[in-house]
């Protein structure tokens, strides 16, 4: 392991450090003075970062204003689901623990799309809010090199435009080369519930406005963003009676893949019911005192994750709204209504509720808030998180404008393995977007910015098909392993599958099916398909609607003396084999495609190119490449709006530049503007 | 913008005899180079009569002289253009005057590239520009002036926004499948697709129409000797004499002429009649003929009406069997079945009997439909609506199989990707904002 290497670069900085800042030091506990990576908060970006980097072998300090809600879900209490359970499955390929602690605290797990296909399956669980903070908090302590530590940061320390610690409101000086800042919503948070307003963090925590104030004057572009919450609601008050009940998923599914349905807890049902007219009527009469319909709230909300309010206003032939009732945990009757959040006054909230079936008599145990905050411009970080303007400071999670615990924990692991590496004088690890999620997620942010809180769809991904669940794995666990990510548990188990998936593919693809034998008959009888031409299993598996799970159920008695292959094969193994083998043609395809991005990401722009001087292009596309300056061809094609024409345009102005530069002859014109868009 | 050094020539005017032949020059070197040709100062936008000498003084040519300063020039750069009496011979003098005098040959399209480069046209005016000047029919002029109006671009457009609002539907269903909306029935997945069909099925004749306008096509006659092909050669080109030129072949058994049949360009190449000879000359004659047969896109097999063929042609799609010297038969000229089934056209080079109707199956055969509807489109952007239509045919497979919608998504997104090509990316933001100005989605 590369701790050996960490140590080097820290000795400068500490001789540094101890010149300038005469602050007291940090050696109350039995922990090095000197951390090489410094994680500023311990939500779930603060926390993959912290553990990710203490796996790499960085001595790491987690600094949160409290242990008591390292791990919080401060939202709905919910992991998973379309897209997001993709970055978990990522995230926990590369040794993470938001999937492990999902397994310890889930209470109702449900496969969405199972029908859709592998892509775009998706699992997503219920949790325990008090069990997932349990699981998240054992989970670091079982850390080593991880040290947790209860302190408000006030200050970051900085030397000749590097980070190199920082100052907590105790006045203690804490020392590191690398520093990753997690605050999520805590940067001058304003919380609104109707025209009042007040400084806040999460409803009950106090706001990080010294720091906030601190990282203003830095330079960093600062903007503002809105989310919401639901008021909460007292399951004793509830008549669940007249709601539709949600029962879990049999078989019980897994998130991680080191998972164990043995690790799961109790589960319960989530309940469904809806708004109805009188709901509606309530809002429209009470939106002259809603803080998003009077104009006090300047942030831009989520599109997907839209108020009441503005479902009712912007549908308003809608008849009803549908809401998800959701447990907050197996010790406490309180319950989430997803689907109602709110930041009307008290009145009306209680008002509204009481008009939902089921709800009647319903009891609010926490109002609903919307909550604005500042976030940090993620154009002004690199592939790696790291800021531009400040070396060695790593942005992650909300901060950057995202949303969602899945989005912040993907951010947090890429953001603390980069920070550990920074300090050993290695090279950042930057996905692609053919990668995986979390590729996509960086170099949608860094490339185009966002100007609503950032929540991944497997729409975005181009390359879905290849970005499954069920191949996280295959896709990272290889890669994490020589990033020093993946721990030998992990690895081992990893390899046994992989082994297993093989051999079985290879024994099928052998394995010949020739029309009128004995194997052939009997699939034709289970399953009522011909087989009129000799070909492999592995070729019989590609047909649609053939699965081999499918056949296990079909050909259960036959099963030993027909393909005795596939006796005693665990399900996750055959389902790897049978997409692996579906998808090939898929892939194949694909792979031609990212050659050709490829290609262009080898373009690249010069930094300091004056796009007012490139004729033919747009005013609005220019203003756009002005904004984003794009470093390769290929994420200027990236951008919304950009055409084949102007791409071309791009291209032949580089070229000639470059041609202008060089003495060279000649200026080769782009063969087709189809070809320079890849 | 940073110049570009090199001054580039070359001959403005179509290659043959004119009245006038122009060779432009354009770059810093320009005017230098004209005035040393002219003997004398260039005035800029002024007319000037001069005679055109060589470094040793000897007179070329003489016409007239213009000069355009940068950037008010058609490239940006400073041009100058000498207009002289034409004639290949001439106007290679005076090129290869301009040439030693430092000028280097301009590659083809140079000209329009560097008034490109300098931005005095965009893109897509460049392309149909230099579509109208390498457009070989007036039809086709005609199709690239509609590109340069927009009207191809608009088409392309038209059935993006299609395919982006099925896309909405498929998306939704996958990324919202918790709503209680039922996307996929909604959407009407397979009507959509079936338009979509149509849409593209329009857009992909329009287009092959415009290249075909472009690059015409190649007939070649072949048939035993003496059946005539030689008669039919000649009465199909008579019609437009005016634009026929015969020129001989490389070889003396090959001859072609160059037509326009209401607009499309067909090249004719006759060819040695093919006999069982075992004269080394007629051997390689034959060889020859069937060579062409290869490389036409249309074969005109000519043999005699009612008469045995003396040697059976294969035959394939692409082949036209033609039945010449009607007259001398009792059988009525024009489209008729054979006892054997296959279609020929009974014709008479003579009398010039069933020939309209030779002509109408030849533009039937090169699925040639009349300029009405034709674009310019490039090859790329043929290339692209023939990718998005081959993506939506499998699509259109996968639904009829009850396939898993990530699929069909997939081959959608092909169809979409490739129309963006022609048309501009809609990015993956762009789409989930339509999701969500559509329905109502999100907790």
């Amino acid at each position: 392991m590369p701790a050996r290497n960490l140590r080097k670069p820290r000795v400068n900085v500490s001789q540094r450090q101890t010149a300038k800042h005469s602050g007291k030091r940090f050696s109350t506990m039995n922990a090095p003075e000197q951390f090489d990576v410094i994680v500023i908060g311990a939500g779930h970006a603060g926390c993959e970062a912290a553990t990710a980097a203490a796996r790499i072998g960085a001595r790491t300090l987690l600094l949160t204003q409290s242990i008591e809600t390292i791990g919080q879900m401060s939202c709905n209490p919910a992991i998973g689901g379309m897209g997001k359970s993709h970055l978990v499955r990522e995230i926990d390929a590369l040794d993470g623990i938001m999937a492990r602690a999902a397994d310890r605290a889930g209470i109702h797990f449900r496969v969405l799309n199972a029908s859709k296909g592998p892509a775009v399956r998706a699992t997503r669980a219920q949790a325990d809010r008090a069990l997932y903070r349990q699981a998240i908090r054992s989970l670091l302590e079982a850390q080593d090199g991880l040290w947790i530590f209860q302190q408000s940061v006030v200050d970051l320390l900085v030397d000749d435009g590097c980070v190199t610690g920082v100052e907590t409101q105790m006045g203690l000086t804490l020392s590191a080369p690398a520093v990753v800042l997690t605050t999520g919503t805590f940067l001058g948070g304003k919380i609104h519930m109707g025209l009042n307003n007040f400084a806040g963090g999460r409803a009950g925590d106090a706001p990080s406005n010294q720091l906030a104030e601190r990282l203003r004057s830095l330079p960093f572009r600062v903007d503002r963003l809105k989310t919401g919450t639901p008021p909460r609601i007292d399951g004793r008050t509830v008549d669940f009676s007249v709601m539709e009940s949600q029962p879990g998923d049999e078989p019980l599914p897994c998130i991680s893949f080191l998972g164990d349905v043995g690790d799961h807890p109790r589960q319960v049902a989530c309940h469904i019911t809806h708004t109805n007219v009188e709901t509606h009527r309530i809002i429209r009469a009470a939106l002259d005192r809603s803080p998003l319909y009077s104009g006090v709230i300047q942030g831009v909300g989520p599109r997907y994750c839209p108020s009441i309010e503005d479902k009712v206003v912007r549908f308003a032939d809608r008849l009803q709204h549908q809401i998800f009732v959701e447990p907050e945990g197996l010790q406490t009757r309180e319950l989430y209504p997803n689907g109602i959040s709110t930041s009307l006054p008290m009145d009306v909230q209680v008002a509204l509720v009481r008009s939902i079936e089921g709800f009647e008599n319903a009891h609010i145990t926490r109002p609903g808030y919307a909550i604005e905050y500042d976030f940090f411009n993620p154009k002004d970080l690199k592939y790696s998180l790291e800021t531009k303007a400040l070396e060695g400071l790593f942005f992650a999670g909300q901060i950057n404008g995202t949303t969602g615990y899945e989005e912040a924990a993907a951010q947090g692991l890429l953001a603390g393995a980069n920070a550990a590496w920074k300090v050993a004088g290695r090279e950042p690890w930057c996905p692609r977007r053919d990668e995986a999620y979390l590729g996509v997620l960086v170099d949608d942010l860094i490339n185009l910015g966002t100007n609503e809180p950032y929540r991944m769809f497997t729409s975005r991904a181009e390359y879905r098909l290849r970005l499954r669940e069920d191949n996280a794995d295959v896709r990272l666990t290889p890669l994490g392993r020589k990033l020093g990510l993946v721990g030998e548990v992990r690895w081992r188990s990893y390899c046994h599958k992989r082994k297993l998936v093989d051999e079985l593919a290879h024994v099928l693809g052998k394995r010949v099916l020739s029309p009128g034998s004995e194997l052939a008959t009997t699939l034709e009888t289970a399953t009522g398909e011909r087989i009129s031409k000799e070909g492999s299993m592995l070729g019989f598996l590609k047909r649609p609607g053939i699965t081999l799970s499918g056949l296990l159920d079909s050909l259960s008695s036959d099963l030993d003396s027909v393909l005795p292959e596939l006796a005693g094969v665990g399900r996750e193994v055959l389902d790897q084999v049978e997409v692996e083998a579906k998808y090939e043609g898929y892939i194949k395809r694909q792979e031609g495609e990212i050659a050709r991005v490829r290609r262009n990401e080898n373009i690249r722009i010069p930094a300091a190119l004056d796009y007012a001087a490139v004729k033919g292009l747009s005013n609005e596309l220019r203003e756009k490449l002005l904004v984003s300056r794009p470093e390769t061809l290929a994420k200027a094609s990236r951008i919304p709006g950009m055409t084949p024409a102007a791409l071309s345009v791009l291209l032949i102005y580089i070229k000639k530049l470059s041609v202008v530069a060089q003495g060279l002859e000649k200026l080769q014109l782009p063969p087709t503007a189809a070809d320079a868009s890849g | 913008m940073a110049a570009i050094a090199e001054t580039i020539a070359a001959v403005a005017t179509p290659p043959g005899q004119g009245g006038i032949g122009i060779v432009r020059l354009s770059g810093p070197e320009a005017k230098a180079i004209g005035e040393g040709i002219v003997g004398g100062a260039l005035v800029p936008r002024r007319v000037k009569f001069a005679e055109f000498k060589n470094q040793t003084g000897n007179m070329l040519d003489e016409g007239l002289v213009l000069y355009f300063v940068a950037p008010r020039s058609f490239t940006g750069e400073d041009v100058v253009e000498l207009q002289g009496h034409g004639g290949p011979v001439v106007m290679q003098l005076l090129l290869d005057e301009t040439v030693n005098r430092g000028a280097r040959l301009a590659r083809p399209g140079e000209f329009t590239e560097r008034a490109f480069l300098n931005g005095k046209i965009d893109l897509a005016q460049a392309e149909a520009v230099a579509d109208l000047i390498g457009s070989s029919s007036r039809a086709a002029a005609r199709g690239a002036l509609r590109s340069l109006k927009g009207d191809f671009s608009k088409a392309v457009f038209d059935l993006d926004q299609q395919v982006l609002q099925l896309r909405v539907y498929m998306e939704a269903a996958m990324d919202f499948p918790d709503e209680e909306v039922d996307f996929l029935n909604g959407g009407q997945v397979v009507a959509r697709l079936g338009e979509i069909h149509e849409g593209l099925n329009l857009l992909l004749r329009g287009s092959t129409q415009g290249i075909l306008l472009n690059d015409g096509i190649t007939v070649a006659i072949l048939g035993a000797p003496n059946v005539g092909k030689s008669s039919l050669l000649n009465v199909l080109s008579g019609e437009e004499r005016a634009i026929v030129t015969d020129i001989p072949g490389t070889t003396r058994d090959l001859l072609h002429v160059d037509l326009t049949l209401q607009g499309l360009p067909i090249r004719i190449v006759d060819t040695a009649g093919l006999s069982d000879s075992r004269d080394p000359v007629e051997v390689e004659g034959v060889r020859r003929a069937e060579q062409q047969a290869v490389e036409a896109d249309l074969v005109l097999w000519v043999s005699e009406a009612g008469r045995e063929e003396i040697r059976v042609w294969p035959g394939s799609d692409n082949t036209i069997r033609v039945a010449n010297k009607v007259d001398l038969t009792e059988l009525e000229a024009g489209l008729a079945q054979r006892p054997d089934g296959q279609s020929h056209v009974l014709v008479s080079a003579k009398t010039g009997a069933g020939i309209d109707a030779l002509r109408a199956h030849i533009l039937e055969k090169a699925g040639f439909a009349g300029d009405a509807s034709t674009f310019t489109a490039r090859k790329r952007h043929l290339l692209a609506l023939e990718e998005a239509m081959a993506a939506l045919q499998r699509g259109q497979t996968l639904i009829a199989e009850n396939l898993q919608t990530e699929l069909v998504a997939e081959e959608l997104r092909i169809v979409h990707e490739a129309l963006g090509t022609i048309a501009g990316v809609v990015s993956a933001d762009d789409l989930l904002g339509e999701i969500f100005a559509n329905f109502c989605i999100g907790k």
